[in-house]
């Protein structure tokens, strides 16, 4: 199959798909930087696809880079090995020597985007072909050096588990390296899958061949639809309810109505969704790359600058070209691409424009670098040409051909909907589902993530990329949001602030002018810009759809909103949604690997199913506008499987945008600029920083109970990954499965570490869905207890103060065994008089007359006293896990212990004395010791003593004995053997490894 | 509330502010303590409250008059504090009084002398009391009291307009003591510490030249920090100090401070008499100071058993119960001096079993490993002198001091 894929693609466009390919790769690195655990979800989700080919074409849509790869890998070795990663590397490498001839000739580029371009219109071919070619130059060039570094990580990282869990933890390689190291990485996932990847891929190429565009097309808008809708709820907050009924309402009628051109209609539906992430990748390059062209005149170096960045987005688009071998593909994307512009241009031309104005130019410029007039233009006169060459492709396409095309995707859509259900029940469901929506977040986002910063939206920190920018101007900016009493206010003075900087860039004053004695301008009143809005965006959206956002918009809660605001937000919401569609599924992808493994594939199949009826049925189960718009337009694209799930899913997963939008841009800040890998801390940073803008707003419209995930898996297995974004519903379990979960862990016979992390994502789950009651409390028990036992502190420690606020809150649970505990851990652990003292005042007269408290109180008295007589005999007649407790005491405690002896006994002491006191000999009884328990204890306390320095001798008898004058100035405590470097033996590199493969 | 009429009201609000005026102008730092000491239901403000209430517009007759106006950011929210104080609205009184206090540590804060110090001492104090009072309702609503933090804070603030150079210092003493006071309330000790670095560092101001009552103040609580941290010495010498500083009248302040200085005494051997007991009501003591006489293991165990709430709420139940050593050492030594009268030649042998059955009679259940053991540790800890010889189970003691007296010094431990 993969052959024949390859075949075809090649018979198709023989020389042009190896660029092509490259390119995709290239896209897919930028797509995928946001993390490696995208990367894994690729991997995964091809995986799980396999089997289903044509849901290879509906997720490959959005995927596409992904499977060109994967299949690329596939054909070049025909054998894929399961870690055939070198192969899979060498197939690429002999990618990227391609492309890099290909980067720099630009020819097949040029040609490929001419192509494109040609067909849809000559105006819009010229200026975008040298924009395209040149970029492309900038963009391999820069990528050369990249590649092979990328490559050799991924292989390294693959070839061990070790590298791979390194990889997987190192999301900022992944980003910083930038789209080429993502590529390579799909190939080697790809590799990775094992055989049966091979088989799959195979299978999906073949399907995927025969794909028509159609196919593609429908499949994209989908996927994007998704995306948008996904965001849109995500951002319910800031968007009215309305706007996101209208994005799906849109969509839907996109994609009845556009169905004709295969490409048009996954375009309008793209559009829809691409338009936002468009400006924003677009606009963001705008800015950084603006100031420097403008006034150098030389747009070039800004120009690439940016592109690079961008570079990776335009592959992407491309990619999806290349996964189809057809020409269609190309011309598709192509108006994709230009749907894109010109929806933004078009919206945006008027009056809310003025952001977009400025970031079309500075696309413009980023793409074509030889254009002069950037640098004097005001923004209308370039906007204006180039809204209008995008425009009249994009339109065309999707209104003229609207109707027609109807029938044509119609069929397709059945298919990709049978598709995705037989991925789905075939592998997990959520994989299936997931990455049918992510994948197509793959490819709006490619576009959106190099913007992302500018969006601006988030306010005068995404909107001035530091170092961008002089640092006045910064001031300044902020200076006039702090004005802003409002978030409309801020969306309005934004728009504002982005006109007068894209003005100042273009004339050149934005670096002379003092931005610090620059009058703020009037707070621009927000009805006024909300009827600008309404005005430029009528006339201008000549497309059904685009009408309608805004509109609906402006009826929203947030009427006020400038028009910016709601192009972008999507726009973010998509990036977002891409990158975190993507980490989603490796997360899943990554927590089921065991488990899914192992057991439940058919559960999924059956409420897969289930799923997708009730969503047929079009009964959203939710509440609001976004949902039912949702559901609408699944009905009508009737592409997706929709189950309650999925909606859910796609609810959490909106959620989680919120958080990824800080995370785009700092990615996309660090793609550019640093690829090193040392950015994670900066950009948690800058994450929190950027968040807090979004988080304040969003926080007003929370309802937290309704927020509150209700979990859906079934499946009782689960690795815990730490959340770095709202759940998802359908990984979290729900409270019987956990509770069925907890006694699974209870029986387990496997190692801590397993049932450590199988515990740590019972909690994650109990919290994530707000449950708090005796489950709650017997978990953080069970945890509790196992990390005593083998003695992990840490653990323990989360799992007491957790148990202390159960407790505190009445639920019941074993209060005094775990208060002993606590006394236990302050006596021998921290050494804190103060908490000590608090921590017995609180003991009530029920909990003094406890056994488990008497003995953690009588232990306290032993180890004040340093009676360490006592404090043996309670350590052998601990209850529960006190002994466990204690245990780590013991050293300390021996050692005092002899200490003491080597100062008060003389001349001698005998050993076996010594090793019945300190609880050496396992059966105590003082005149029994002859038997061979207690010989064994002996030895033991000899050995110990030894290593302790202490002198012994042999007296008359035969008899150790302790030689006490001279030990008493020899003793030491010896260095713990099996200390570690990091604190903690437990976290040893074999331990670790072996976590991997529970 | 009396009634009071518009014009009655008005002129008492038009009174006060113009004695507020006339204060900050003749920097009189005592007549403007006065005008601000919202808790202390002086009759002045209580009926300026009651006028208040009646007498809504005060702000705008604040704003409108040059004389007031510039101190409007003072005394707005303060005639909002009197008037929810006075409504037993506590919460709203302290968030306004911290609002007002706020202003007028910016105010004191551009005062060149440090007239005011009496006026800020009065602030501080307040708000620390409405916080308190504030805290206390917002528990009894079932929210979280928080107001003493806030409080917290803001006394920290005021600490650094004073802990600089300059005649104001004088008072940094003082804000640190109440500082003291919402620590140890809140329990969060630990932040005494950075306080306390500011001022026993800084060399720059004797610390003899601070008020006395602030410097008793000061040693008393940073005495019971030394107590939590169990170093003895210090914890006796800041006592100490206290104690003899202390103005002998305020029995109670005394007292607070022997219920550290007692124990503290008691761990390096001094042992209090018992009319001092008496004479301060610290009777829980006194059943341990016998036990430590007596060697009275029992007697000490009842005796912590008994007040053990107590003891721990004060934080001195660990370093009471670091006296059991104490007390056998005394139980030995009885034993020896009775052997000695015995058979003086053998008296430096002291048999285990013998203090086995000495504990026995005390009614400790402790057997022959036991005791052995709690001998090793008295020799180990330096409380007797000399050895034991496991072989033949006898405590063999120095014929010199066999029973060194702590003489002041504590425990080795």
């Amino acid at each position: 199959m993969m052959n024949q894929g390859a075949e075809t693609l090649a018979t198709v466009d023989p020389s042009s798909l190896e660029n092509r390919y490259v390119i995709n790769g290239q896209g897919q690195a930028s797509s995928y930087p946001p993390s490696a655990a995208g990367s894994e979800a690729l991997s995964w989700t091809t995986h799980r696809v396999d089997n289903s080919s044509t849901e290879n074409g509906i997720p490959s849509n959005s995927t596409y880079n992904y499977d060109p790869h994967m299949q690329q890998p596939a054909a070049i070795s025909s054998s894929l090995g399961s870690s055939s990663t070198q192969q899979d590397y060498n197939g690429y490498t002999s990618y990227s020597n391609s492309s890099d001839p290909y980067a720099y000739g630009s020819t097949g580029y040029q040609g490929y985007y001419n192509n494109n371009y040609q067909q849809q219109t000559n105006s819009y071919q010229q200026q975008t072909n040298h924009s395209y070619s040149q970029p492309v130059g900038a963009y391999q060039n820069t990528g050369a050096p990249y590649q092979p570094l990328s490559s050799f990580q991924n292989t390294g990282s693959y070839a061990g588990s070790s590298s791979y869990t390194s990889t997987y933890y190192n999301p900022g390689d992944y980003q910083t390296a930038g789209g080429y190291p993502s590529s390579s990485y799909n190939n080697q996932t790809s590799g990775w899958n094992d055989g049966n990847y091979a088989n799959y891929t195979s299978q999906q190429y073949a399907n995927y061949t025969p794909d028509t565009n159609a196919v593609y097309s429908s499949g994209t808008a989908p996927a994007t639809s998704v995306n948008y809708q996904q965001h849109y709820k995500q951002w319910a907050d800031y968007y009215s309810q309305t706007e996101v009924s209208c994005a799906p309402g849109t969509e839907n009628i996109a994609v009845n109505s556009t169905s004709n051109f295969g490409t048009s209609t996954g375009y309008p539906t793209f559009n829809s969704q691409p338009h936002p992430p468009y400006n924003q990748s677009w606009r963001p390059e705008s800015v950084p790359s603006e100031v420097p062209p403008v006034q150098s005149g030389s747009v070039v170096s800004g120009a690439y600058d940016g592109y690079w960045k961008h570079g990776a987005p335009t592959a992407q688009i491309h990619n999806t070209s290349p996964a189809q071998p057809h020409f269609q593909k190309p011309l598709e994307q192509k108006s994709s691409y230009d749907s894109f512009q010109d929806q933004q241009k078009t919206a945006c031309p008027q009056g809310p424009s003025l952001q977009y104005p400025a970031s079309h130019q500075v696309s413009h410029l980023s793409q074509s670098p030889q254009v002069p007039h950037l640098s004097q233009l005001p923004q209308v006169p370039q906007l204006n040409p180039v809204p209008q060459t995008y425009q009249s492709p994009v339109q065309t396409a999707p209104s003229l051909d609207t109707r027609r095309v109807n029938k044509l995707q119609i069929p397709t859509n059945p298919r990709i909907a049978s598709n995705l259900t037989f991925g789905i029940t075939k592998t997990d469901k959520d994989s299936s589902t997931i990455s049918a929506a992510a994948k197509p977040a793959y490819v709006s986002v490619s576009l959106p993530k190099p913007n992302e910063k500018t969006p601006s939206s988030t306010g005068a920190d995404s909107m001035l990329k530091p170092g961008m920018f002089p640092k006045s101007l910064r001031g300044y900016v902020e200076r006039a949001l702090a004005r802003c009493k409002d978030e409309t206010q801020m969306m309005a003075c934004q728009a504002t602030m982005k006109d007068m900087i894209t003005k100042a860039t273009a004339d050149g004053t934005l670096y002379t002018r003092d931005w610090d004695i620059e009058p703020l301008f009037p707070l621009p009143n927000s009805d006024d810009d909300n009827k600008e809005i309404l005005q430029g965006t009528t006339p201008i959206s000549i497309l059904p759809k685009f009408k309608r956002s805004p509109n609906r918009r402006s009826k929203s809660r947030w009427e006020p909103l400038p028009d910016e605001k709601p192009i972008e937000k999507p726009a973010y919401a998509n990036n977002n949604a891409l990158k975190y569609a993507g980490w989603m599924h490796a997360n899943e992808k990554d927590r089921k690997k065991g488990a899914s493994k192992i057991i439940q594939r058919p559960v999924k199949k059956q409420r897969h199913s289930d799923g997708l009826g009730a969503v047929e049925n079009g009964d959203a189960s939710s509440d609001s506008d976004k949902e039912q718009g949702l559901t609408a337009y699944y009905a009508g694209a009737s592409a997706l499987a929709n189950s309650p799930e999925e909606r859910r899913r796609r609810e959490s997963r909106s959620k989680r945008f919120e958080k990824g939008q800080g995370h785009r841009t700092e990615t996309n800040h660090h793609k550019a600029k640093n690829s090193g890998a040392g950015n994670l801390y900066a950009r948690r940073a800058m994450i929190s920083k950027n968040f807090e803008d979004g988080a304040s707003r969003a926080v007003e419209d929370m309802d937290w109970d309704t927020l509150t995930v209700k979990g859906t898996c079934q499946e009782i297995e689960k690795r815990y990954l730490r959340l770095t974004s709202a759940p998802d519903p359908s990984s979290v379990r729900p409270e019987e499965v956990l509770e069925k979960a907890l006694l699974m862990v209870q029986n387990s016979q496997k190692n801590y570490l397993y049932k450590c992390d199988q515990l740590k994502s019972i909690r994650q789950d109990l919290t994530v869905q707000r449950i708090r009651n005796q489950l709650t409390a017997k978990v953080y028990e069970t945890h509790a207890r196992l990390a005593l036992e083998v003695g992990d502190l840490p653990e323990y420690n989360q799992c007491q103060s957790q148990l202390k606020v159960l407790y505190a809150e009445g639920i019941e649970g074993c209060h005094m065994e775990f208060s002993a505990y606590h006394l236990l851990c302050v006596i021998l652990h921290s050494n804190n008089y103060r908490d000590l003292l608090s921590s017995m005042s609180r003991l009530s007269d029920e909990a003094k007359r406890d056994k488990a408290v008497k003995h953690a109180l009588a232990v306290r008295a032993a180890v004040t006293s340093g009676n360490y007589v006592m404090f043996f005999r309670l350590y052998k007649t601990a209850p529960n896990l006190n002994t466990c407790l204690m245990d780590l005491y013991v050293e300390k405690m021996r050692f005092k212990a002899v200490s003491c002896m080597s100062r008060s006994y003389r001349p001698t002491l005998p050993v076996s004395y010594i090793a019945q006191v300190l609880g050496f000999a396992t059966v105590v009884p003082a005149n029994e010791g002859s038997d061979e328990k207690d010989l064994d204890g002996v030895e033991e306390c000899v050995e110990w003593l030894k290593a302790h320095g202490a002198c012994l001798i042999t007296d008359n008898n035969g008899e150790i004995q302790l030689d006490t004058k001279p030990t008493s100035s020899s003793l030491y405590m010896p260095e713990p053997e099996d200390a570690v470097s990091h604190g903690d033996a437990s976290l040893a590199v074999n331990d670790f490894l072996t976590r991997t493969t529970l | 509330m009396a009634y009071v009429s518009m014009g009655e009201a008005h002129r008492r609000i038009t009174d006060y502010l113009n004695r507020f005026s006339d204060a900050v102008l003749s920097q009189d730092g005592a007549s403007l303590k006065l005008l601000l000491s919202v808790s202390s239901n002086s009759p002045s403000l209580l009926s300026l409250a009651d006028a208040l209430n009646v007498f809504q517009d005060a702000t705008r007759l604040i704003k409108h008059s040059d004389s007031y106006s510039q101190f409007a950011e003072i005394l707005v929210p303060l005639f909002r504090s009197l008037h929810n104080y006075r409504l037993g609205n506590l919460i709203d009184a302290y968030q306004a009084f911290e609002k007002s206090a706020n202003a007028f540590i910016q105010e004191f804060r551009n005062w060149d002398s440090a007239w005011a110090l009496e006026a800020l001492y009065e602030v501080a104090y307040e708000i620390r009391v409405l916080a308190e009072r504030a805290d206390r309702e917002l528990a009894s609503n079932g929210k979280s009291p928080e107001k003493l933090k806030g409080a917290g804070s803001f006394l920290m603030k005021v600490f650094g307009v004073l802990a600089g150079k300059g005649p104001k210092r004088v008072g940094a003493l003082y804000v640190t003591c109440q500082l003291f006071k919402i620590y140890f309330k809140l329990g969060t000790v630990h932040l005494c510490r950075s306080v306390i670095r500011s001022i026993e560092t800084a060399r720059i101001f004797d610390f003899e030249e601070f008020p006395k009552r602030d410097k008793v103040t000061y040693m008393y609580y940073t005495g019971r920090l030394e107590v939590f941290n169990e170093n003895f010495p210090a914890a006796d010498h800041k006592l100490s100090y206290a104690l003899k500083h202390c103005n002998p009248q305020s029995t109670a302040n005394i007292r607070m401070i022997l219920k550290y200085l007692i124990p503290v005494k008691l761990s390096i051997g001094i042992l209090p008499e018992d009319w001092l007991l008496e004479k301060y009501n610290l009777v829980e003591y006194r059943n341990v100071v016998q036990a430590l006489r007596r060697g009275d293991l029992r007697l000490l165990r009842h005796a912590l058993l008994e007040h053990e709430d107590q003891f721990l709420r004060s934080g001195v139940y660990l370093v009471l119960e670091k006296l059991e050593l104490q007390v056998y050492q005394r139980l030995i030594k009885k034993i020896y001096i009775i052997q000695k009268q015995k058979d003086p030649s053998k008296a430096h042998q002291l048999k285990l079993e013998v203090i086995v059955k000495a504990l026995k009679w005390l009614e400790m259940d402790m057997d022959v490993d036991e005791v052995e053991c709690i001998v090793a540790i008295l020799i180990y800890k330096n409380l007797v002198k000399g050895y034991f010889a496991h072989k033949s189970k006898v405590v063999v003691l120095s014929k010199q001091d066999p029973f060194p007296k702590l003489n002041g010094k504590p425990v080795n431990s």
